[in-house]
């Protein structure tokens, strides 16, 4: 257990050539562990399918290399890499039964009809779909196809397991189904799995380590918590979650933490990100996650600001506030059954807990 | 996938297409090249040619030589009057299925879409049944002893049999009947993709019935009519089993007069003339399709 | 009660409709009916025989030429299908490559170019290889056919092909297809609604054709269409109109069968 399952180091990718040339991934380097639950993450044409199509083998990297369980493969087609896909579309072959779907890897390895058949029995149990199994890709529901497709990828027991937005298609009820589902089926199987998503909800909850990808890097590469609490630039800061940016003066700084000067004046503690130190009266960008952030009567808190609309989600309230020095500010409040929005144009605090304050690398 | 292989793929995947190429290079393409060559040739005794250069084939489709004196060139009125009567018969024919063609497409693509395959299956018979039997039963309806002379006859609308076979208007008629159908396909397919909602925003903006068919209907649905009209005039234009049928010896079209050069003219070179100068009429048809098509595109795009 | 404004009536179009479908059936219609006709008029019923009929299968000649015209549409048919099939996979789902443009006009040929063009240039070759080799057998009439029916075989394969989804073929060589394996296990059984409809096609298309068949045949091998183009000039007997119905309903039969194979596809 707990090998390197993949190592990629130096991969790069250039689709077409001269002037029409697209570099979709640059000098990616990523290491993913055996049994791991791995996203790649990021807007659509950032490059994270790219990559993925590159781990199956369907796109040939352009340069750098790609290790599979410590065996180079960057030279071999899909048919000779021991990972499975689950396509974005679920790629069900039509023509066949859901059994002869799950079964078909198999077929292709050339193993005994007997061992195909205890597979198949075992997957279709696996994803609970036995009552299923004669049945055409067109005669079952979205989610069940969903359960099909993946467990064709998993039956032929891939080293790997590569997910294109597999939930993309379902809807919200469902995918949430499917995410548990998901962890389930990796924690029973032990497989590596590698996932693909624009959501960043989906990634923080059902990953081990996030890469963050935009324009064919990979920007941020950690665990969900860190990602969350600790972006390393404003694109992933902006990307995952919401987040207030406040453009602040720096009031002294010492390497480790450093002061900043509020709008209306206060000076606050900030964390400063690795490597950065900053000169007192720099300006910087300093931010602040809403929900971290507490309503408070006008006067106390760390900032004065006046309401301006205030946007009801069941759970909570978003608060749109506009600091003393024009700056906007998002507060987000957990709804209680007694508590009454702040009127429009009134003026509140807001306070901020220690630590909350995180200043960006520029 | 595309890119994996995006620069071997072409180098040997094009090679699947080499058997049918070869068979339409041997049994298609390539005689069509002898064709070009022969009408450059001499006539032989019997049919065939010699092997001697000659502009003769050419000069006869369009002049001709009085037989003593071969110097004194007159236009070849007879061979003239054929190429100008299958043009005029060829539009008249596309006239004639435009005519009835629209109305017809219209209402099959006005139907509910169930009542619609029922209707465009209907009009799909005839398109694959048979042409000669088609022209057949044609010849049956308006022979001498058919059924329109019989049934005017007995209306004692006529007292003697009408003489229309063998004559350009059974031509005309016969040629109208199995091109139909090309006319209403492509009709249909360009009012299928026809949005309804221009046409109710015609009648809103204060458009009488009229006006909608003229300003909106008509200018969006034309490119059914191009590719229509291009469908029918080629087949008519290289018409030879309804006029050999329905027509008589004084009233032949091109398609005849190329097979009478092989025939009883014995003038292959002439033939193979003819032969070009109709793949040449069908050609330039063929260009202005593709023109045609590529500006009205090329207007959507701007 | 108001009636709503229809904006899909035009006025007059729905009886032009109507009369250009009678006027397309009405003349097949008679066509059929006189073929159960007892006596031997086109237009006076006599009552219904299946006389002609019989006249029809006991006709040694019409038995010959409509086994050899069946024959020579199920090999020309076959053997376009056959070709048709790799054809379509080499210019579906490829970017653009140099004399493409080329492949599809050559395959696409014999559908601009006029039959009797087609016919007597075949009619050339024909009599200058009957000559070099002195071979007069019905290779002549199938090579013909064959090519004729190409275009007809490959736009309904080429059709079905671009509405298949070409991660099908991914997902198989991800399962470990090789190429082959992912052409004979997922391309060509789906492959097959499109190959059945071309080859009827190319079926209903070889037993049309009576052009090029009649230039290039050499004696005593006529077809079905050349023999009933020969006949036509003839004083003719409902016996015509008993072998054209039968005709008839044979392309019916494909033409339906065809027509339910498309439709199924949506």
């Amino acid at each position: 257990m707990s090998g390197n399952e993949i190592e990629i180091s130096g991969l790069g990718k250039v689709f077409g050539q001269g002037a029409s040339a697209f570099r979709a991934l640059s000098d990616i380097n990523l290491t993913i562990g055996t049994g791991e639950f791995f996203t790649l993450l990021g807007p659509s044409g950032c490059g994270k399918t790219t990559l993925l199509r590159t781990i199956a083998g369907f796109e040939a990297p352009s340069s750098g290399s790609l290790r599979i369980n410590g065996e180079e493969v960057a030279a071999k087609g899909p048919n000779a890499r021991p990972v499975n896909t689950v396509f974005q579309n679920y790629a069900l072959f039509p023509h066949m039964s859901v059994a002869q779907n799950i079964g078909f890897g198999l077929k292709m390895l050339g193993k005994p009809k007997s061992e195909i058949d205890a597979t198949v029995a075992e997957m279709l149990r696996l994803v609970r779909m036995e009552a299923m199994k004669d049945r055409k890709p067109s005669e079952i529901s979205g989610g069940q196809q969903q359960r099909v497709a993946l467990a064709r990828a998993l039956a032929p027991r891939p080293r790997v397991l590569l997910l294109d937005e597999p939930l993309s298609a379902l809807d919200l009820k469902l995918r949430k189904e499917m995410q548990s589902e998901l962890k389930r089926l990796q924690s029973e199987t032990g497989i590596t799995f590698v996932f693909v998503t624009h959501d960043q909800e989906e990634a923080l909850t059902m990953s081990d380590r996030i890469a963050v990808m935009s324009a064919g890097r990979i920007l941020q590469l950690g665990t969900p918590h860190e990602i969350y609490h600790a972006p390393a630039d404003r694109f992933v800061a902006d990307f995952i979650g919401d987040t207030n940016f406040l453009t602040v003066p720096v009031a002294a700084s010492d390497g480790q933490a450093a002061t900043v000067t509020l709008p209306g004046g206060t000076q606050a503690a900030a964390r400063l990100p690795e490597g950065m130190i900053p000169v007192t009266g720099q300006e910087v960008t300093a931010v602040v996650r809403p929900e971290q952030a507490t309503l408070m009567p006008a006067g106390q808190g760390e900032m004065q600001a006046t309401v301006g609309t205030s946007t009801f989600f069941g759970t909570d309230t978003h608060i749109h506030l506009t600091l003393s020095d024009g700056q906007g500010f998002i507060l987000r409040r957990q709804n209680a059954t007694d508590m009454a929005s702040p009127e429009p144009g009134q003026t509140v605090g807001i306070g901020l807990g220690a630590g909350t304050l995180r200043i960006l690398k520029d | 996938m595309a890119a994996r292989d995006d620069t071997e793929r072409h180098g040997w995947k094009w090679l699947l297409s080499a058997p049918a190429l070869l068979v339409l290079l041997v049994a298609a393409s390539g005689p069509l090249m002898i064709v070009a060559v022969y009408s450059f040739l001499s006539p032989g005794n019997i049919g065939g040619v010699t092997w001697d250069f000659s502009t003769e084939g050419w000069f006869k489709v369009f002049f001709s030589r009085d037989i003593f004196e071969p110097e004194n060139v007159s236009w070849n009125w007879a061979n003239l009057t054929v190429f100008g009567r299958t043009v005029w018969l060829s539009v008249q024919t596309t006239l004639i299925c435009a005519f009835l063609g629209f109305p017809t497409a219209w209402f099959i693509a006005t139907r509910t879409p169930e009542k619609r395959a029922l209707w465009l299956f209907l009009i799909t018979i005839p398109f694959w049944t048979n042409l000669l039997i088609r022209t057949f039963a044609i010849q049956e309806l308006i022979r001498g002893t058919g059924m329109i002379n019989t049934v005017l006859m007995a209306l004692g609308i006529i007292d003697e049999p009408l003489q229309l076979l063998y004559s350009n208007f059974a031509i005309l008629l016969g040629m109208a009947y199995v091109f139909l159908p090309l006319m209403v396909l492509p009709l249909y397919a360009a009012m299928d993709k026809l949005d309804f909602r221009l046409v109710e925003a015609g009648y809103d903006l204060y458009a009488s019935r009229a006006r909608v068919l003229w300003h909106v209907i008509l200018p969006l649905v034309k490119p059914g009519f191009v590719a229509g009209s291009i469908l029918v005039f080629i087949p008519s234009i290289g018409a030879y089993v309804t006029p050999r049928v329905l027509g008589g010896g004084r009233t032949m079209m091109l398609g005849n007069l190329i097979a009478l050069q092989f025939g009883q003219g014995r003038n292959w070179p002439l033939g193979a003339a003819l032969s070009m100068l109709l793949l040449i009429v069908v050609m330039a048809a063929l260009v202005f399709y593709l023109r045609a098509v590529n500006s009205e595109e090329g207007k959507r795009r701007g | 009660m108001a009636k709503s404004y229809d904006v899909r009536r035009l006025p007059g179009f729905g009886v032009i409709a109507v009369a250009t479908f009678v006027l397309l059936y009405l003349p097949i219609l008679v066509l059929v009916v006189f073929s159960f006709n007892a006596g031997p008029s086109q237009s006076e019923w006599d009552g219904f025989s299946l006389q002609w009929y019989y006249a029809a299968f006991a006709n040694e000649q019409v038995q010959d030429v409509s086994i050899r015209s069946l024959w020579l549409a199920a090999v020309a048919a076959s053997v376009a299908t056959a070709l048709a099939v790799p054809a379509a996979l080499a210019t579906t789902r490829v970017s653009r490559f140099p004399g493409q443009t080329m492949i599809y006009a050559l395959i696409n040929q014999p559908l601009m170019v006029p039959e009797i063009v087609t016919g007597i240039a075949l009619l050339i070759v024909v009599a200058w290889v009957k000559v070099s080799t002195g071979y007069t057998g019905m290779g002549y009439l199938v090579a013909a056919h064959t090519a004729f029916c190409i275009p007809f075989a490959y736009l309904p394969i080429r059709a079905r092909l671009e509405t298949l989804d070409p991660t099908l073929e991914t997902a198989a060589s991800d399962l470990y297809a090789s190429p082959l394996q992912a052409f004979r296990y997922i391309t060509l059984p789906l492959l097959v609604p499109g190959i059945a409809a071309g080859f009827m096609l190319g079926f209903v298309i070889s037993l049309d054709t009576v052009v090029i068949t009649e230039f290039v045949k050499s004696a005593g091998q006529d077809t079905l269409p050349t023999y009933m183009l020969g006949q036509l000039r003839r004083v003719i007997t409902p016996e015509m109109n008993a072998i054209a119905t039968l005709f008839l309903a044979l392309s019916l039969l494909f033409v339906t069968a065809f027509f339910l194979i498309t439709r199924k596809r949506g």
